[in-house]
Parts: C-alpha cells; sequence; structure tokens
C-alpha cells in the first residue's frame, strides 16, 4: 500500500506537467473566451465555449507521460510493473477528486456571478454538466479519470510497440467504432440508438463513461505486464 | 545458504538475436561480482533480466530464491544503477528525493555527502547535466539505497578519472561497513580488478569465464627472453600468444605455473609476467570461440 502510495506521489514531483500545465492551459483557454465574449454582441442564451476540453485533453497527456517518460525511473525504483500502474492510478483517482471539485467550484462561481458578468458558460456544459454540483462533481471525476487511463493506455501502447503500434491501436479502435455502426445498420436498431441517447440521464451517462473508464483502465494494466525498459 | 542471483541455462533472444544463450550461473550473498565482457556480450540484457526489467525466453533465474519478474517483495530488495537511464524532468535533488521513498535502507546522509562528493548541482534538471553527472546522480542512488544487491551497468560514463576513483573508493567503503551483494559491470577492467571477488566474463551472450578472481589471476603469464629457451621452456604448455623479435621471443601461457616451474624459468634467465586481469580478459574473449577457458 506503501509502495502505491509512493508511486502516485512520484509523477506530481514534476509541478510543472501535473499541476501547471493543465491549469495553466485551461486558464489561458478561459481568458481568451472572456476576451471573446466581452466583445462578440450579447446572445439571448449567453455563450457556450467548448474551451473546457483543453484540461481534460491536458490530462490525456499527463497519463501519456506517466507511461512513457516517466516510466524508466519509476521501474528503476524497485517496483512491479503492476504496482506502477496501479500506484498511477491511485493518482488519478485524486487528481480526478481534486481537480473535479475545483472545476465544480468554478462552474458554481460561473452560475452565481452570471457567467462571469459575460453570461459566458465556460464551466458549464449544457445537459452533461448542468445539474446539481454534486453531479458536476462526480462528471468530472469520471471524465479526468477517463482522460488520463485513455492516455496511459497510449503511452503504453507507445512503449512497447512504438509507433506502428499506435497506428494499430487507433486503427483497431476506428474498426470497433466501425463495427458498431454497422451492427446498428444491419439490426436497424438506429431509432433505438436515438431513443437512448433522447431519454437517458447525465448520471446514467456518467454511469457508462465510468464503465468505458474501468475497460481503459483492465486495457493499460494487461498492456504494462510485458513492457520492458 | 540461498544464493543472492542463480540462472539455470538462462536465455533470451530478439528474433533472430541471441542475447543471452545457456547462462547458468551463481551469484553468494556479500561478494562483489564484476560481469565483463565486451559491447553486445549480453551484460546489460542479464542485468535488466535480474532486476525484473526483461523477460527470459529460455531457462530460469531466481534472486533471493525467487522470480524476480513482477515480484515486488524481491524487486524492493534491489536496486539497479544503469547506464542509459532515462529520467523525467526532474531536477537532481527530486530524483534522489523520490529514490529515498521507495528504499528501505535508505540513507539520506550518505546521499547528501556523495552529492557533494561529486559535486552535484541539487537544483539543476537532470536533462541539463553533463554526461558525467548524469552518471553520478545513479552512483548516489545505486549507493545511498543500501539495496542488498546493488547492480552498476557501467555506472560511470563520462566521469572523469579523480570521480571514478571516488566512486571506487566509496563503494569500497560501503561494502566494508553495510555488506551487500553487488555485481558490477564494466570495460575499464583493470581499475576495478582489486575490488572484484569473483569475474564472469560474457561472449556473445555465453558464459566464458565464471571464477573467484584469485584464481583467475594466477592465470595466464607471459614468458619472455631467447627465443630457444622461452620455447623450451612452454613446452607442453597451453600457448594463448606468440610474439618474436630476432632472437627473443615472448610466449603467452593459459595455465598456471607452479614454484618449481617458476625457479626453473628463474634459472635459465627468463623473464615472467602475470598477466593482468584485463589481459587475460581480452585473451578469453579471443579464445571463447574455440573452448571454455577453464581458471
Amino acid at each position: 500500500m506503501n509502495t502505491l502510495v509512493n508511486v502516485a506521489r512520484y509523477h506530481p514531483v514534476d509541478r510543472v506537467t501535473y499541476l501547471a500545465l493543465p491549469w495553466g492551459i485551461m486558464t489561458f483557454s478561459f481568458l481568451v473566451n472572456v476576451v471573446i465574449a466581452s466583445l462578440a454582441p450579447p446572445t439571448p442564451h449567453g455563450s457556450y465555449t467548448g474551451g473546457l476540453v483543453t484540461i481534460y485533453v491536458f490530462l490525456l497527456i499527463c497519463g501519456a507521460l506517466s507511461m512513457t517518460r516517466a516510466l524508466p525511473f519509476g521501474l528503476m525504483l524497485g517496483v512491479s510493473r503492476r504496482t506502477y500502474y496501479l500506484g498511477t492510478a491511485l493518482l488519478v483517482a485524486v487528481l480526478g477528486t481534486v481537480y473535479g471539485l475545483g472545476l465544480t467550484v468554478l462552474q458554481v462561481v460561473e452560475r452565481a456571478t452570471g457567467g462571469w458578468g459575460l453570461r459566458l458558460h465556460f464551466f458549464r456544459i449544457p445537459w452533461i454538466m448542468d445539474g446539481p454540483w454534486y453531479e458536476t462533481w462526480l462528471t468530472s471525476f469520471v471524465l479526468l479519470v477517463l482522460f488520463f487511463l485513455y492516455g496511459m493506455w497510449y503511452g503504453l501502447v507507445f512503449r512497447r510497440w512504438s509507433v506502428p503500434g499506435l497506428v494499430a491501436f487507433i486503427a483497431a479502435q476506428i474498426v470497433v467504432a466501425l463495427l458498431v455502426v454497422v451492427a446498428v445498420s444491419a439490426t436497424h436498431s438506429w431509432s433505438g440508438v436515438g431513443h437512448f441517447f433522447t431519454t437517458v440521464t447525465a448520471l446514467a451517462l456518467t454511469g457508462v463513461l465510468a464503465v468505458v473508464a474501468v475497460a481503459m483502465g483492465l486495457g493499460g494494466l494487461t498492456t504494462i505486464r510485458r513492457v520492458t525498459v | 545458504m540461498i544464493p543472492t542471483i542463480s540462472a539455470t541455462a538462462l536465455g533470451r533472444r530478439y528474433r533472430e538475436q541471441i542475447a543471452l544463450d545457456d547462462v547458468s550461473l551463481t551469484v553468494e550473498p556479500g561478494t562483489v561480482t564484476g560481469l565483463l565482457g565486451r559491447n553486445g556480450a549480453g551484460k546489460t540484457t542479464l542485468m535488466r533480466i535480474i532486476t525484473g526489467l526483461e523477460f527470459p525466453t529460455a531457462g530460469d533465474l531466481r534472486v533471493f530464491g525467487q522470480v524476480p519478474a513482477e515480484n515486488d517483495e524481491v524487486l524492493r530488495r534491489m536496486v539497479f544503477v544503469r547506464e542509459d537511464q532515462a529520467y523525467p524532468d526532474l531536477r537532481v535533488e527530486h530524483a534522489i528525493r523520490v529514490a529515498s521513498w521507495f528504499y528501505p535502507n535508505w540513507n539520506a546522509d550518505l546521499a547528501r555527502q556523495l552529492i557533494e562528493d561529486f559535486d552535484l548541482p541539487p537544483r539543476r534538471r537532470i536533462k541539463r547535466l553533463s554526461r558525467g553527472m548524469r552518471s553520478a546522480v545513479g552512483i548516489v542512488i545505486g549507493l545511498a539505497a543500501r539495496a542488498e544487491l546493488t547492480l552498476f551497468d557501467e555506472p560511470y560514463a563520462g566521469l572523469d578519472a579523480v570521480a571514478r576513483q571516488l566512486f571506487y573508493d566509496r563503494l569500497l567503503a560501503e561494502f566494508a561497513e553495510h555488506p551487500r551483494t553487488v555485481v558490477l559491470s564494466t570495460h575499464l577492467i583493470d581499475e576495478v580488478a582489486d575490488l572484484l571477488e569473483h569475474v564472469v566474463m560474457l561472449d556473445h551472450g555465453r558464459v566464458v569465464l565464471d571464477a573467484p578472481a584469485d584464481d583467475v589471476r594466477g592465470t595466464g603469464m607471459t614468458v619472455s627472453g631467447p627465443a630457444t629457451a622461452v620455447e623450451e621452456f612452454v613446452a607442453g604448455h597451453t600457448v594463448w600468444r606468440r610474439q618474436r623479435l630476432g632472437a627473443r621471443g615472448s610466449v603467452t601461457i593459459a595455465d598456471p605455473l607452479d614454484f618449481a616451474a617458476q625457479s626453473r624459468a628463474r634459472a635459465l634467465h627468463l623473464t615472467l609476467e602475470p598477466l593482468s586481469l584485463q589481459q587475460l580478459l581480452v585473451h578469453a574473449a579471443g579464445h571463447s570461440a574455440d573452448e571454455k577457458v577453464s581458471a
């Protein structure tokens, strides 16, 4: 257990990558949107930006770095691959909780200030992150963890099979998506899919994303087993 | 007593290339073993398998009696300092601090002392360090960890002679005060010759020599003097090398000379010169293709 905590502490020693960059880039994206919102003519529903995606994308990058750049020294420290992976996953859970809470607080402030006085909806995303604060926190947590674990899996595939592996990994995902589309078409179930997405609650979708996150974690854990450094 | 390392018919193959072939060896606890051999002989591959970073494709490897791969109990008891160690973007002090969390016997005072001795700038980013200084970071971690099994793979690439001597001195002092099992791979054989208790030599992935260093030192002798007398003297011995310059000859023989033979050589006015460990191993590497060198 103690070793897992040590692995979790190892990554954020690099404060720049794990603290300064994700929040710095998101703040930059936010400020750009503030300037644009203050210049643009007011719209009845205010402006939605999508700029929040920057923090998720950056966590994906953090995940990839944790399994590439940080791996050789991590494995020098007398831990098994499994412990290294699980320790990093512990960090992911902590980061998801803390950063998710940060995003939730910012959303609360955004609502309270009428969208920063500009009707700017940066931290509030219609439907998926639009419920009570604890739902926003939960969904943020699941998404942050999902992106980080997804990044870790990319990093491990790269570490193990290099660029050809990465290409095959992406191609495999496209093939899976294609198979789903073909299967849905062949069984004439598009109306069912449409029905699912129009009736599903934000919370249920969060549950689906959590299942995807667990699948990413298991995929990464399987991939790291034979990685060599 | 359970050997610290025991390999049985260990093999590692990468597609066409054989990195390790039928390697069997034992490293006893509390010894300093030199793992020697040319570039590409398989030293690093062997050490990576010992530390669980690589997987064997044949045979069996045990460390402290257990398979090391994915075995936290075994892995935490060893430290591996390698020439090509890659570090994330950290400062020197950060890397040292992180290492201190993981090793149960870590000694912070020793780490501080070594950083000072090697003149390492604690706040500098590791990627901005020179080659030699980056090696020094690994050495600090390797020694301060005080791990039961300490493996050094060419740990001083880029280090100057003064720093290398510092490393040898520190290693020896540490070893005396806190005995542990050390495996040291190096090309600078004569520099470490006095430190080694046991020598294992690899060539093309095979063990060509596995013997106590003292036994190895006893073998191999260069006999020189008048060519005819030299030839007469070495008759019956395994000859490794013959050189002739005019009437003078010089022959390197592979087997040890007993006391009687040595006094006979003196009576014939022949000069006897024992081979250094390095010269011996150069010969061993050259002859390994034909036969296993016996020591």
